[in-house]
C-alpha cells in the first residue's frame, strides 16, 4: 500500500521535529556508555515501574473483592477460608490475584511463610530478598515429598523405610509416577516463570490475562504504546549502534600488534559495546561482591538463563567466550570479536571431538596473557528458577573457576530464552518490548578442584554454592532433557535403585526369597548409599513378616561417593545443541565445556 | 485482551469438572495449565508420547506402565487423552476422605490402577509372564533370569486362591488387603 501524500507528509515532519531530541539521545547514551556512568535514569524508571505495578495489583484486589461480594459463590468453605487468607495478604505488596474466584491460591502454611518474609522487603527492585524467596512459592498443585533421586552420593540416608507387605507387588506404592505427571521438576524449568503479580505484559502468564476492570485495561493499552511507539525505537537505534561500535571498534583494535596496548583498548571497546548493547533492552544489573571478579586467566562459570547473560556480565569485566562457530549475523559478531582478542570458535566437526575442544581450552587457560574464560556448563538455557546439572568438561581443566551466580527479576520482562519455541529474532524483539531486564549478579570467590577430586564432584559442588547464592533450586537433572529422550542408563539406575532396595527391605523382613541380591549388593554398597523411594518400595515379601523391621546397620552406613559405576554404562551419545538442534555432540557428565557461549548479547 | 480465551476453561466447565471430582476450582485450573503445558502440540488432548516427555516419568522403570494405566482407565478411546479424562484418573489419588462417599478416589479405584498396570494385554487376569515382564522392567539386568522366576513363582503362587495360575482383580485384592493403598496412592494435592 502506498501511503498517502498527507501522510507521507506528516511523517516527515514528526521525524524532522523528533530527530534532534531521539538523536541526542543516542548520542548522551554512548556517551555514558564509554564512560561507564550512568545518570541513574534507568533505576528510577524501574522504581516507578514497580509503583504502576503495585497499583495495578490493588487494582485486581478490589475488583475481586467487589466481584466476590456480589457473587453467592457455590462453595461456601472456600470463601470462608480465603476471607481468612484475605485479610493477612491485605497488607502484602506481593499477594496473589488469579481471577475474580481466587481464593487462597497457596495455602499451603509454607508458601504462606516465605511469602510473609518476602513481604518485608516489598517488591523493591534492589530488594535481593524479595527475587530469591518468589520462586519458591510458584504454581504447585501437589505436595510432593518423594522427589526422584538420581544422585548417587546423596547425604540423606534413608531415614524413612516403606513397610512392605505385599510380595513382588512393588508397583502399589508408586504414586512418583503419577506425581510426575502432574508436577515435575524439569519440564517446568523450561517455561516461562510464573509470576506473583501481573506486570502488564501479556505475554508472561495466562493467569493474570482477564479484563479486570477498565482502569487496567486503559493502563495496559497505555503500556503498550508507550513499549512499542517510544522504547522499542529507540532501544533497536541503539542496538544497532552498539553492533556497529562493535564491529568498528574490534577491526581498528585487531590492526595494533597483540601486548599490553591491544589488551588495554580491546577491554575498553568490550565495555563500552555491551554497555551500549545493555541499554538497548535498559538492563539494570546490580553486582555484588566484586572483590571476587575474575581479573587473570582463569574460568568463569555461571548459571544459564539466556543469550544475554553474556552482555549482561560483559558490562562489567571482559571475558574470552567459546562455542561453535556460526554463520550470518552471530559468525560476522563471533569474527568480529576474534579480531581484538582470542575466543574460541569450533568447528562442527570439532564439537564432536570433545578431546579437541578440551584442548583448545586448556591451551587457552594456561596461557597468563589471555582473558579469562566464560563458559555456561549447564549448556542449555533454563528459566532461572533453577541449576540443573553441570557438564564436567569445564571442570576437568584444572583451571581455577571463579563461579558466578545470576538471578534476573523476571517481573519487568522475563528473560528465559525457550529456543524450542522463538527463534533468536523474536527473542530479540520479546526483550525489546519487555519493560527492563534487571538482573543480580554474584561474584563467588574462586574455587579450585581438591585434590582426588572427581571433575563431577567439583562441578556439583560448584553448582551448589551458585545455587546457594542467586536463591536457585539446585538439580540433578541433565537440562539436555528438554529436548532429548532419557537415557537408557538412567533407568538402568532406577532400576539398579530398585534392587538395592529391595534388597534392604528383603533383609529386614528376613525373607529367603530375595535374599540372593546379597551378591548384587555387596558390589553396589561400595558405590551407593543407602536409597529409599516411595515409587520403589520393595519387592520383598512382607506377608509373612512385621512391617516395621528396620536394619540399623545399613541405614546407618556412611554414604561413600563415587561414580564408578556411572561412568560404566554407556554414555548416550547423541544430544542437540542450544543454537543448533540438528548438530550432535557429546553429551552428559562426560560432555566437554562444548556448549555454546552466544556472542554479544 | 481476548485472544487467550480460548486457553482458559469455561465456568460451567469447571463446575461439572468439580462435581465429578472433587477438585476445586483453583485445582482445577491448576490442573489445566499443567494440561496445556504437557500438551506440547497444542492439539487438545493428550498422547502417550506427551506423557513420556516428562523426563521424570521416562527415567521410572514402569514409567511406561504407568501412562499405559492412564490411557487404559481414561477411557475407550485410548489414544488421547482429554483434559475431562485427565482429571478423572487424577482424582483416583485423591485421598480417601472417610466422612464423603466418592466414587472416583476409593481403595477399589486405585487397586484398579494398580492392577491395570500388571495386567499387559487388559484381560483382566495378571499371569505369570505378565508379572514377569514387570519384575523384569523394574530391576533390569540386575538379578538373574534363575532369581527372577523364583519371585514370580511365589508371588503368583501365594495371591492364586483358586489355583487357576493367574491373577484375577479380586485376588489381586485380597493379596493387597495388608496394604496401605490409601496411603501409597494417594497424592496431597494442595487447595
Amino acid at each position: 500500500m502506498v501511503p498517502s501524500p498527507l501522510a507521507e507528509h506528516a511523517i516527515l515532519l514528526a521525524s524532522t521535529f523528533l530527530f534532534p531530541p531521539v538523536a541526542m539521545v543516542v548520542v548522551v547514551v554512548v556517551l555514558l556508555a564509554t564512560l561507564g556512568k550512568s545518570l541513574g535514569l534507568r533505576e528510577r524508571y524501574v522504581a516507578t515501574l514497580i509503583w504502576i505495578f503495585e497499583w495495578g495489583a490493588r487494582q485486581i484486589k478490589t475488583t475481586a473483592k467487589l466481584k466476590r461480594a456480589e457473587s453467592h459463590a457455590p462453595l461456601d468453605i472456600d470463601i470462608e477460608s480465603s476471607e481468612e487468607e484475605e485479610e493477612e495478604e491485605m497488607d502484602e505488596d506481593e499477594t496473589e490475584r488469579s481471577t475474580a474466584r481466587s481464593d487462597g491460591y497457596e495455602s499451603s502454611s509454607l508458601g504462606r511463610q516465605r511469602r510473609n518474609s518476602a513481604n518485608s522487603v516489598s517488591s523493591r527492585a534492589s530488594s535481593v530478598c524479595s527475587l530469591r524467596r518468589r520462586h519458591g512459592s510458584g504454581n504447585n498443585i501437589i505436595r510432593r515429598d518423594t522427589q526422584l533421586n538420581l544422585e548417587d552420593d546423596d547425604d540423606d540416608l534413608c531415614r524413612e523405610i516403606l513397610p512392605v507387605t505385599s510380595r513382588g507387588w512393588a508397583v502399589i506404592g508408586d504414586s512418583n509416577g503419577i506425581e510426575a505427571i502432574i508436577e515435575d521438576e524439569v519440564t517446568s524449568r523450561f517455561e516461562a516463570e510464573q509470576l506473583m503479580t501481573w506486570n502488564m505484559l501479556t505475554r508472561t502468564s495466562t493467569r493474570f490475562f482477564q479484563f479486570v476492570n477498565w482502569k487496567l485495561t486503559a493502563l495496559y493499552m497505555a503500556g503498550f504504546i508507550f513499549r512499542y511507539a517510544c522504547l522499542l525505537p529507540m532501544r533497536v537505534t541503539l542496538f544497532i549502534i552498539g553492533l556497529v561500535f562493535m564491529l568498528v571498534s574490534t577491526a581498528i583494535v585487531g590492526v595494533f600488534p597483540d601486548g599490553a596496548l591491544k589488551k588495554a583498548l580491546n577491554h575498553k571497546a568490550m565495555l563500552t559495546c555491551h554497555r551500549i548493547l545493555s541499554r538497548s533492552i535498559s538492563a539494570v544489573v546490580y553486582f555484588h561482591d566484586e572483590q571476587y571478579k575474575s581479573s587473570s586467566h582463569g574460568i568463569a562459570v555461571a548459571n544459564h538463563t539466556s543469550p544475554m547473560d553474556v552482555m549482561v556480565l560483559s558490562t562489567d569485566n571482559v571475558y574470552a567466550l567459546i562455542g561453535q562457530s556460526h554463520g550470518g549475523l552471530l559468525g560476522l559478531m563471533q569474527r568480529a570479536l576474534s579480531r581484538a582478542s582470542a575466543h574460541i570458535w569450533f568447528d562442527r566437526s570439532e564439537a564432536k571431538d570433545r578431546s579437541a575442544v578440551s584442548k583448545l581450552l586448556k591451551e587457552h587457560v594456561s596461557d597468563p596473557d589471555k582473558l579469562p574464560i566464560l563458559i555456561f556448563p549447564e549448556g542449555t538455557c533454563i528459566n532461572n528458577t533453577s541449576v540443573m546439572m553441570f557438564k564436567k568438561g569445564s571442570f576437568e581443566v584444572g583451571a581455577t573457576i571463579y563461579p558466578i551466580a545470576m538471578k534476573y527479576d523476571s517481573r519487568f520482562g522475563d528473560p528465559f530464552w525457550n529456543s524450542s519455541e522463538q527463534s533468536w529474532g523474536e527473542y530479540i524483539l520479546r526483550m525489546m518490548t519487555s519493560w527492563a531486564i534487571i538482573c543480580h549478579v554474584w561474584y563467588l570467590p574462586p574455587m579450585t578442584r581438591l585434590e582426588d577430586e572427581e571433575a563431577v564432584d567439583f562441578a556439583n559442588r560448584v553448582k551448589k554454592v551458585i545455587a546457594a547464592r542467586g536463591g536457585l533450586v539446585d538439580l540433578e537433572w541433565d537440562g539436555m532433557l528438554k529436548r532429548c529422550k532419557v537415557p537408557p542408563k538412567l533407568v538402568a539406575k532406577q532400576q539398579e535403585k530398585f534392587v538395592i532396595t529391595s534388597f534392604l527391605t528383603c533383609q529386614q523382613l528376613q525373607t529367603f526369597t530375595l535374599c540372593t541380591f546379597g551378591s548384587i549388593y555387596a558390589n553396589r554398597l561400595s558405590r551407593y548409599t543407602s536409597t529409599c523411594e516411595r515409587s520403589v518400595p520393595g519387592t520383598g515379601g512382607g506377608a509373612m513378616n512385621g512391617d516395621d523391621a528396620e536394619d540399623e546397620g545399613i541405614a546407618s552406613s556412611p554414604p561413600i561417593s563415587g561414580y564408578a559405576s556411572l561412568e560404566e554404562l554407556p554414555e548416550a551419545e547423541v544430544v542437540t545443541d542450544e543454537e543448533d538442534n540438528e548438530r550432535p555432540i557429546p553429551r552428559s557428565r562426560s560432555r566437554p565445556a562444548s556448549h555454546v557461549v552466544e556472542p554479544g548479547h | 485482551m481476548g485472544n487467550s480465551s480460548s486457553l482458559m476453561l469455561r465456568d460451567e466447565e469447571i463446575d461439572n469438572i468439580s462435581k465429578e471430582t472433587e477438585f476445586n476450582r483453583n485445582q482445577i485450573v491448576r490442573l489445566y495449565s499443567r494440561f496445556l503445558s504437557l500438551d506440547k502440540k497444542g492439539q487438545g488432548f493428550l498422547e502417550r508420547e506427551d506423557l513420556m516427555n516428562v523426563p521424570e516419568l521416562a527415567v521410572n522403570p514402569l514409567g511406561d506402565r504407568i501412562v499405559d494405566a492412564f490411557f487404559t482407565l481414561a477411557g475407550k478411546d485410548d489414544k488421547h487423552l482429554n483434559f475431562r479424562q485427565f482429571v478423572q484418573v487424577l482424582a483416583y489419588f485423591q485421598p480417601i476422605d472417610k466422612t464423603k462417599k466418592n466414587q472416583l478416589n476409593d481403595r477399589s479405584k486405585k487397586l484398579k490402577f494398580a492392577f491395570m498396570m500388571y495386567d499387559l494385554n487388559r484381560n483382566g487376569y495378571i499371569t505369570r509372564e505378565e508379572f514377569k515382564v514387570i519384575l523384569n522392567s523394574m530391576v533390569g539386568a540386575n538379578i538373574t533370569a534363575d532369581q527372577l522366576d523364583k519371585i514370580a513363582d511365589r508371588t503368583i503362587e501365594e495371591a492364586d486362591t483358586d489355583q487357576d495360575g493367574k491373577i484375577s482383580f479380586e485376588e489381586f485384592c485380597k493379596a493387597m488387603e495388608k496394604t496401605d493403598i490409601e496411603d501409597k496412592m494417594s497424592i496431597r494435592f494442595l487447595n
